[in-house]
C-alpha cells in the first residue's frame, strides 16, 4: 500500500525501515580495526623506568598534591552534577521524597494517562515517569 | 553466517586461551545490531563507529566477569546506550557555546549526510525524533524501529514497563503532531 506523502502514517511499514547506511565493507572490517586500536592503546602505555631518591620525593609530593586536587574536583562535580548513569536526574528526583499520597502528582499522572502498577509503590513509579519524560520540575513541585 | 549461542560465548570467555575466540563470536553476532542502536542515538556514522569501538572495548575488558543474571543481549545494549549517551554529553560539553543545540545541529547535518538515504518523509521523521527529550528518543527508537519488547527495554534502561509504555505513547503523540504541522 502506498503512503500518503503529505500526511505520513507512523503505522506504515515503509517508515519503519532504517534510512541510514554504512560505507561498503564497514561491518566486515570492523573486528580488524577494533583489534588495531586495542593494540595501539596497549603499546602507547608509558614504559616504567627507575627513578632516583630526590626524584622519588618530588614525585610523592606531586602525587599528594594531585590527589588533593582530584578529590576536591570530584567533590565539586558530585555536588553539581549528581550521579552519573543513564538517568542522572533520577538520583535528584529520588531525593525529592515524593509522598505516596501526593494528590497533585496523582492528578498529573492521571491527566497524562500513565498506567500505574498496583503492586509497585506510587512514588517510585511517579519518579520514573518524571525522569523518563524530562518533566519540568517546577510544574510538579510548586 | 553461523550465529553463536550466548551461553557458549560466555563460557568461552572464561576459559584461558579461548577468550579471543569468544569475543570474536560475540562481535560477529552483535556488532551490527549494536551499531544500528547507537547510530540512531548519535546519528552520524563516524560518531557511531567511535561509540561502537568504545562499547566493544568495554565489553572485552569485562566479558570474563559477566554474570548471567541479566541476558547478554540486554547487558550489551545497556553498555552501548550508556556509551552513546556519554558521547552526546561530551559533545554538548565541547560545543563552543552553552546555547548551541547539539540535537538541532545533528538534525541539520542529516540533510547533507552521505550515509543518510531516506526520502523527505523519513528525513522529517528523523528530525521530529531529534526534537524529543533524549531518553524518550531512545525509547521511541527501540520500540518503533527495533520492535524491542518492553520487558527487554526495561532491563536495558532500568525503568519500569509502565513508565516505558507511557513514554512511548507520548513520543508517538508528539511525533504525529510534529509531522502534521509540516
Amino acid at each position: 500500500m502506498k503512503m500518503d506523502r503529505k500526511k505520513p502514517d507512523l503505522q506504515h511499514e515503509a517508515l519503519k525501515k532504517s534510512p541510514f547506511q554504512v560505507p561498503e565493507g564497514y561491518f566486515e572490517s570492523f573486528a580488524e580495526r577494533l583489534q588495531q586500536r586495542m593494540k595501539e592503546e596497549e603499546s602507547s602505555s608509558v614504559p616504567v623506568r627507575r627513578i632516583g631518591t630526590t626524584t622519588r620525593w618530588l614525585a610523592m609530593a606531586a602525587a599528594v598534591l594531585a590527589a588533593a586536587l582530584i578529590t576536591t574536583s570530584i567533590i565539586r562535580l558530585s555536588t553539581t552534577n549528581g550521579s552519573e548513569g543513564i538517568y542522572p536526574d533520577l538520583a535528584i528526583l529520588e531525593q525529592m521524597q515524593v509522598l505516596e499520597d501526593d494528590r497533585y502528582l496523582m492528578e498529573f499522572l492521571e491527566e497524562e494517562s500513565v498506567e500505574l502498577d498496583e503492586n509497585e509503590a506510587f512514588a517510585s513509579q511517579a519518579i520514573e515517569y518524571l525522569a523518563m519524560n524530562d518533566v519540568e520540575m517546577d510544574l510538579i513541585f510548586e | 553466517m553461523q550465529e553463536w549461542d550466548d551461553r557458549d560465548i560466555i563460557e568461552g570467555s572464561r576459559i584461558q586461551g579461548r577468550e579471543e575466540l569468544a569475543f570474536n563470536q560475540l562481535l560477529a553476532k552483535y556488532q551490527e545490531r549494536l551499531y544500528w542502536h547507537i547510530r540512531k542515538i548519535v546519528i552520524d556514522h563516524d560518531d557511531a563507529d567511535d561509540v561502537l569501538q568504545n562499547t566493544m572495548i568495554k565489553v572485552w575488558r569485562s566479558l570474563a566477569d559477566f554474570r548471567s543474571e541479566s541476558g547478554l543481549y540486554t547487558w550489551l545494549y545497556r553498555i552501548a546506550t550508556n556509551e552513546a549517551l556519554s558521547f552526546l554529553k561530551q559533545k554538548k560539553k565541547k560545543a563552543f557555546a552553552p546555547w548551541v543545540d547539539v540535537e538541532a545541529q545533528m538534525s541539520e547535518n542529516l540533510e547533507a549526510d552521505p550515509w543518510f538515504n531516506g526520502d523527505d518523509i523519513q528525513l522529517k521523521l528523523q528530525q521530529a525524533i531529534l526534537k524529543l527529550p533524549e531518553k524518550q528518543r531512545i525509547v521511541f527508537n527501540m520500540k518503533y524501529f527495533d520492535q524491542m519488547k518492553y520487558e527487554d527495554m526495561s532491563e536495558v534502561l532500568g525503568t519500569s514497563v509502565g513508565a516505558l509504555k507511557a513514554s512511548y505513547h507520548h513520543a508517538v503523540k508528539k511525533i504525529e503532531s510534529m509531522l502534521d504541522e509540516d
